[in-house]
């Protein structure tokens, strides 16, 4: 009963700053929604425009069906957690969490009970007379947390609540977080910069650039079907890495990708989908993944610059032609001298590499002109 | 060794100048304080560093002198100052906060505007303040010295500086989706948390509301209405012959009581607050 649905929604800043275009948005009810993008890309903004902190300069905002445009943010039924927690810092943590409640003028036992019951989840219930001053910014987190989560919102934002956190504590609260999101069974929207929080935590992520939605789609779309040459960069760790100058070729009824002279057949599925689109041959930039590379075998080459021996499986960094190709190669059964200086040899198989269009960096297969011209765009689906 | 010696001079320099400074302070305070303890006839004798013995006796002169209402003039002064220390903090406070939390059209404008009225001496809009307060028959009344002390810049300022340094606006946000309404978020989350500041001010405000002249002067006509600045500038006119000196000591004394009064109660604000905006968490 609490779906969001954001129509075209627009953030003009000052009449000049166009912060976000044109976002549309369905989430379901329940559904944990992820919003992700580099700095300055209008993730906050576009949550801020959900919460009612930020006016929203046009398109329609819908919670649980209910138009949400000019609603204050109380009125919103939502509850937000900040990246500086915001904790009100004359308060003890008990009436941290219980403001919420109180302004709703809820009785004084049921507030109690709910606190308690929320700081027992939390594991905050040794901390309730403590002043947010005296605890450590794990703990101040979960308060702020437990602040929300008294409310039973219809709508849970959080903008980067982790990121003031050391690696190890965020690491532990992203935990958390997965295991609360079962408990708490309502709808979230979630900013964050960090890839791998966006990967864990999302039900479907929603890849923004300068105010535009790139991608929405689950974490595995994500990674399998980037939908153009940003969506593709951003997700995946290392980094994807990308083939400049590269062709798409079409001999007999066959398509190939051309990478510096080595000819590649494309795989049965991608001829059908080439195929079906009716492409035609073309310069692109072709997207391997460091995981999807084995070396020993093929025709490219390279020159290993660096070598990190990372446990299980070596972080590679070779030089070939004007490329740097990073290659995340298992130590078991490695045949090759990968040793840094040594030539190597390395291929990828043909289904696992992603064709970009050069001149609008789309991916020839998964970008989807119907969806993004709506200004959702998802990844595109086939009936094969 | 060779280095403590040079330093422990320096010490000794040190305290001496300090404690010739204080003296100096210090010294008419001292006077001031032994000399409400004599009597007229002792004060005549001359210079004495000594206290003697009608404090009671100078001080009963005092409160039971009808001429002089010296009680009475500490009454209105401490409601003036009271009255000023608390709007004066409260509204600058508010307008600081308005200042500074909401994005409006001429906000700059607005700021600007206020930082121009800082420069702006009383002496000058004076005839024109006194003509306003008498055609709106507050002549003679305590409430031209209270209200304008509303509009003061530099509390705002001062506010205005301490809201940017202790106030993230994510509070005010938080808030608002708490369910607070706007006043009220300012009353229960803004005001605990500029409450050095406004200890600070508070205290400034009151004493400088205590001390101002030039106002009072010319706005209060009765002697039960006087503040004790007035007051004490009337015994100006006193024969210092024939006039009860020891009484007039007292009466001084007396009149920066309050003062000293309120400055230790807060005493432990003014020290925060003079490190106000240093420390960030
Ligand atoms: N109050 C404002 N006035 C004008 N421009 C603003 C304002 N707030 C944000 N912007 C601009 O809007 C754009 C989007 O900002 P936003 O805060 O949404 O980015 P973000 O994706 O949350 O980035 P980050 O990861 O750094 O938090 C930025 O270019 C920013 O400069
Ligand atoms: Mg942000």
């Amino acid at each position: 009963m609490a779906e969001v649905s954001l129509k075209g929604i627009k953030k003009i800043y000052d009449n000049k700053v166009t912060a976000v275009h044109d976002v549309n948005l369905e989430i379901k009810d329940k559904e944990f929604i992820v919003l992700v993008g580099p700095s300055g890309c209008g993730k906050s903004t576009t949550l801020r425009m959900v919460a009612g902190l930020e006016e929203i300069s046009g398109g329609e905002l819908y919670i649980g069906g209910k138009l949400m445009n000019g609603i204050a943010p109380k009125d919103r039924d939502i509850a937000m957690v900040f990246q500086n927690y915001a904790l009100y810092p004359h308060m003890s943590v008990y009436d941290n969490m219980a403001f919420a409640l109180t302004m709703q003028k809820v009785p004084k036992e049921q507030i109690d009970k709910k606190v308690r019951e929320v700081a027992e989840i939390l594991d905050i219930a040794q901390y309730l007379e403590r002043k947010p001053k005296a605890l450590s910014g794990g703990q101040r987190q979960r308060v702020a947390i437990g602040r929300a989560m008294v409310r039973d919102p219809k709508v849970f934002l959080m903008d980067e609540p982790l990121s003031n956190l050391d690696a190890k504590l965020r690491n532990q609260m992203r935990a958390e977080i997965i295991k609360l999101r079962s408990r708490i069974n309502t709808t979230f929207m979630y900013v964050t910069h960090d890839q791998t929080e966006a990967m864990t935590l999302a039900d479907r992520i929603v890849i923004m650039k300068d105010g535009f939605v790139n991608q929405i789609g689950t974490p595995q779309e994500l990674f399998n079907k980037p939908v153009n040459l940003f969506v593709a960069g951003f997700i995946g760790m290392p980094v994807m890495n990308f083939f400049e100058g590269c062709r798409l070729l079409l001999d007999g009824d066959k398509y190939y990708a051309e990478i510096r002279g080595v000819r590649f057949e494309l795989d049965a599925f991608q001829q059908k989908t080439l195929k079906s689109n009716g492409q035609k041959p073309c310069d692109i930039v072709c997207g391997i993944r460091p995981q999807h590379i084995t070396v020993g075998e093929g025709d490219l080459t390279a020159t290993v610059e660096v070598n990190e021996l990372m446990g299980s499986e070596y972080n590679i960094h070779a030089r070939s032609g004007d490329d740097e190709v990073v290659m995340v190669i298992p130590t078991v059964g490695l045949a090759t001298d990968v040793s840094m200086g040594s030539r190597i040899n390395f291929t990828a198989h043909s289904d696992l590499i992603q064709l970009f269009d050069k001149e609008s960096g789309n991916n020839l297969i998964w970008y989807d002109a119907g969806s993004a011209a709506n200004n959702a765009p998802v990844c595109k689906d086939y009936p094969f | 060794m060779n280095n403590k010696k040079p330093s422990n001079a320096r010490s000794i320099i040190a305290h001496v100048t300090l404690i010739i400074l204080s003296f100096m302070c210090l010294f008419f305070f001292y006077i001031l304080l032994i000399n409400s303890t004599r009597s007229h006839a002792e004060l005549q004798k001359g210079f004495s560093a000594l206290p003697s013995s009608h404090f009671m006796e100078n001080f009963r002169a005092v409160a039971n002198d009808g001429t002089f209402p010296m009680l009475r003039g500490i009454v209105n002064s401490l409601i003036v100052s009271g009255c000023c220390a608390a709007i004066c903090t409260y509204f600058s406070a508010l307008t600081a906060y308005g200042l500074y939390a909401y994005r409006f059209k001429l906000k700059n404008a607005a700021f600007t505007f206020i930082m121009m009225i800082l420069v702006m001496p009383t002496q000058v809009t004076a005839m024109g303040f006194l003509r306003l307060i008498t055609k709106m028959g507050m002549y003679d009344t305590l409430w031209p010295l209270i209200i304008p002390s509303i509009a003061s810049p530099a509390v705002f300022y001062f506010m205005y500086s301490y809201l940017q340094s202790s106030l993230p606006l994510a509070l005010v946000e938080a808030a608002r989706i708490d369910g607070s309404g706007e006043f009220h978020t300012f009353n229960r989350i803004v005001l605990p948390i500029m409450k050095p500041a406004i200890a600070v001010q508070a205290i400034f405000t009151f004493v400088g509301s205590w001390n101002n002249y030039f106002v009072p002067a010319l706005v209060l006509q009765s002697k039960d209405k006087m503040t004790v600045p007035i007051l004490i500038a009337t015994l100006r006119g006193a024969d210092y012959m024939n006039f009860d000196m020891g009484k007039i000591y007292m009466m001084i004394t007396v009149a920066i009581v309050p003062i000293i009064v309120v400055y230790l109660f807060l005493s432990k604000f003014i020290i925060a607050g003079v490190t106000l905006g240093g420390v960030k968490e």
